[in-house]
């Protein structure tokens, strides 16, 4: 999610769809080439916009912060998950983890 | 100076500069530069250890330093450092969880591992969490499975459709007399589990071929090529340059043995060694050419090192360079290898973007040509070879293959005279006598029909199938090799 941040809020302008890079069951797990986070963390620098986070979608599931997310997560950025019902958008929460990947603050995320 | 670029998050602690200008020759030096300067920005970057913390990737320019000289990747002026966190996820539904402990019994088995620090819990998890591909059960697959099987590599796919005989055991050790006959996935899989019930093995009883190579080898992390043969070579590093994994080779023939690691990000691939295949039938397989048994036992441990080398990611991986191996001197050499940038696999525009027909590539056919039915006039039967014998007819059976073949078995009243010595000794033979020329499966014994019938001999018939047909169809006592 490519925007502005001014240390507190955020604000999304632009969504840039990366590759789902994980080998085995996509519908329940997901990774990012750090290539692709690289290349859009240039687009943002030449649309004059910051990274400001990274969104999953759970399918047929809560948007929820699971152990897997945490545990492969970046404080630096802000998690947006997306619960997409029957292929349908049902509801989003985002979320901010620590350094050490043992918890995750739920941001208020307004969309 | 490089330039390092900072994430947004990541500015307000080096004065909202989106870059930073920093000196130092390698990228070890450029972070500790940039640490250094920026104090607050440490812990964001390294943990309590003194370590990166495991989302955080350090690319120069476009390569990842985890795939170069990790600390030690050097840096010019003019190249960009930047910082890209690694970020994965999903829902719990369905997730198999790395694991993330050992048992009691597990911490007992591999406690020579977890008191070295080089591997340690965090490098025996990772060996647990890795997920290998052996190609093949053979002389290369057996010290192979024996070993990655011993070292706790958690999940290991093995490929092949061959069943054991005989002639496997001289060094195919995986595999024991009683296991001939039986398929040797199933010899393979008992051998292993015997040895660590702890690993997940999955057995692919099948031949690779293009159709079915990048659905088999997706689900792993390193392929470790045990196969003998040109087609499945190209094969199987072609798939892995597709796939962006490594292809961790070895090949051996007589004394001799190869082995490096193709595939590797920014590394050669076998293409680049070998970009055409060599003439059919000009090298020899081990059937043909004969191999030491012991000495795919080295190879194959070679190939095994290095697999659990790259899953530690320790040490210097054998990339760009060409391991070579001789018994007789017991010399190990090494020969630089680079990527080639005209790569059709690898390069830097290539051409090959899905497989193709690697037999056809190598000019070798599928499976052997059937052969003509009935004889042709130049061949004879061995049981007419008997009753020859028997009724004491004159003629002269000349056995064509070499000397310490003919000490193995031979047939009584046979004369020795090796295929390549034959031009040099055809005056010993009378072109007005009958001849019966053999050799151990009648392709050799052929090409001396061939050569006497040039030579102008016109009564030469070749013994069809050899000894070992002999062996079948006449005399049981004569040994098989």
């Amino acid at each position: 999610m490519l925007g502005a941040s001014d240390g507190g809020r955020k604000l999304v302008r632009l969504a840039v769809p990366l590759d789902n890079a994980y080998a085995g069951a996509q519908d329940s797990r997901y990774e990012l080439r750090p290539e692709d986070l690289l290349a859009a963390d240039r687009e943002a620098r030449r649309r004059g916009m910051d990274l400001v986070g990274i969104f999953h979608s759970h399918p047929d599931c809560d948007a929820y912060f699971s152990a897997t997310d945490l545990k492969n997560s970046c404080p630096w950025y802000s998690f947006v998950v997306l619960s997409i019902r029957k292929g349908e958008f049902d509801h989003a929460n985002s979320f901010l983890p620590n350094a050490d990947q043992t918890a995750a603050e739920e941001e208020e995320l307004t969309y | 100076m490089a330039k390092v670029l900072i994430p947004t998050p990541l500015r307000q602690y080096v004065e909202k500069k989106d870059s930073v200008e920093l000196g130092g020759a390698t990228v070890g030096e450029v972070l500790a530069a940039l640490t250094t300067q920026y104090p607050e920005l440490r812990r964001q970057l390294f943990n309590d250890e003194g370590k990166l913390r495991s989302f955080v990737n350090v690319y120069v320019n476009d390569d990842d330093i985890r795939y170069m000289n990790r600390d030690a990747t050097a840096v010019n002026d003019a190249d960009t450092v930047s910082i890209v966190p690694s970020i994965a996820g999903g829902s719990a539904a369905g997730v198999i969880e790395r694991a993330a402990t050992l048992s009691n019994e597990e911490i007992l088995r591999y406690s020579r591992h977890l008191i070295m620090p080089e591997v340690g819990m965090e490098g025996q998890l990772k060996l647990k969490n890795a997920k290998v591909l052996l190609i093949g059960t053979g002389g290369l697959g057996a010290p192979l499975g024996l070993y990655l099987a011993a070292a706790g590599i958690g999940r290991i796919g093995l490929v092949d459709f061959d069943v054991v005989d005989f002639t496997n055991l001289q060094r195919q050790v995986i595999h024991g007399t009683k296991d001939v006959g039986r398929k040797k996935l199933d010899s393979a899989r008992d051998t292993m589990l015997d040895i660590n019930p702890n690993i997940r093995l999955d057995l692919h009883e099948v031949a690779l071929t293009s159709d079915n190579a990048l659905r088999i080898m997706r689900d792993y992390d390193i392929i470790v090529d045990g196969t003998d043969n040109f087609p499945t070579r190209y094969l199987v590093n072609d798939a892995c340059v597709l796939l962006g994994k490594p292809n961790v080779y070895g090949s051996i023939f007589r004394f001799e043995g190869q082995a490096t690691v193709f595939a590797y990000p920014g590394g050669p691939c076998y293409r680049c060694l070998y970009p055409e295949p060599p003439p059919p039938g000009l090298v020899p397989s081990c059937a043909e050419g004969g191999v030491l048994g012991i000495l795919p036992g080295l190879i194959g441990v070679v190939q095994a090192t290095e697999t659990v080398k790259l899953i530690l990611g320790s040490g210097d991986p054998l990339v760009g360079r060409l391991m070579l191996y001789d018994a007789l001197s017991m010399r190990f050499r090494e020969l630089k290898l680079r990527r080639n940038p005209d790569c059709p696999a690898c390069g830097d525009h290539p051409t090959i973007r899905e497989l193709i027909d690697y037999h056809q590539f190598c000019g070798v056919p599928r499976q052997a040509p059937e052969p003509a039915p009935g004889l042709s006039e130049f061949e004879i039967e061995p049981v007419q070879v008997q009753a020859k014998f028997q009724r004491g007819e004159s003629f002269l059976l000349i056995d064509v293959r070499e000397p310490h073949e003919y000490q193995i078995c031979r047939i009584p009243g046979a004369r020795l005279i090796p295929l390549g010595e034959l031009p040099r000794r055809v005056h010993e033979l009378d072109s007005a006598m009958d001849i019966v020329a053999h050799c151990k499966s009648g392709i050799r014994s052929g090409k001396a029909v061939d050569f006497l019938r040039q030579a102008g001999f016109r009564k030469v018939k070749n013994m069809k199938g050899g000894i070992q047909a002999w062996s079948d169809k006449v005399d049981p006592s004569v040994p098989k090799y």
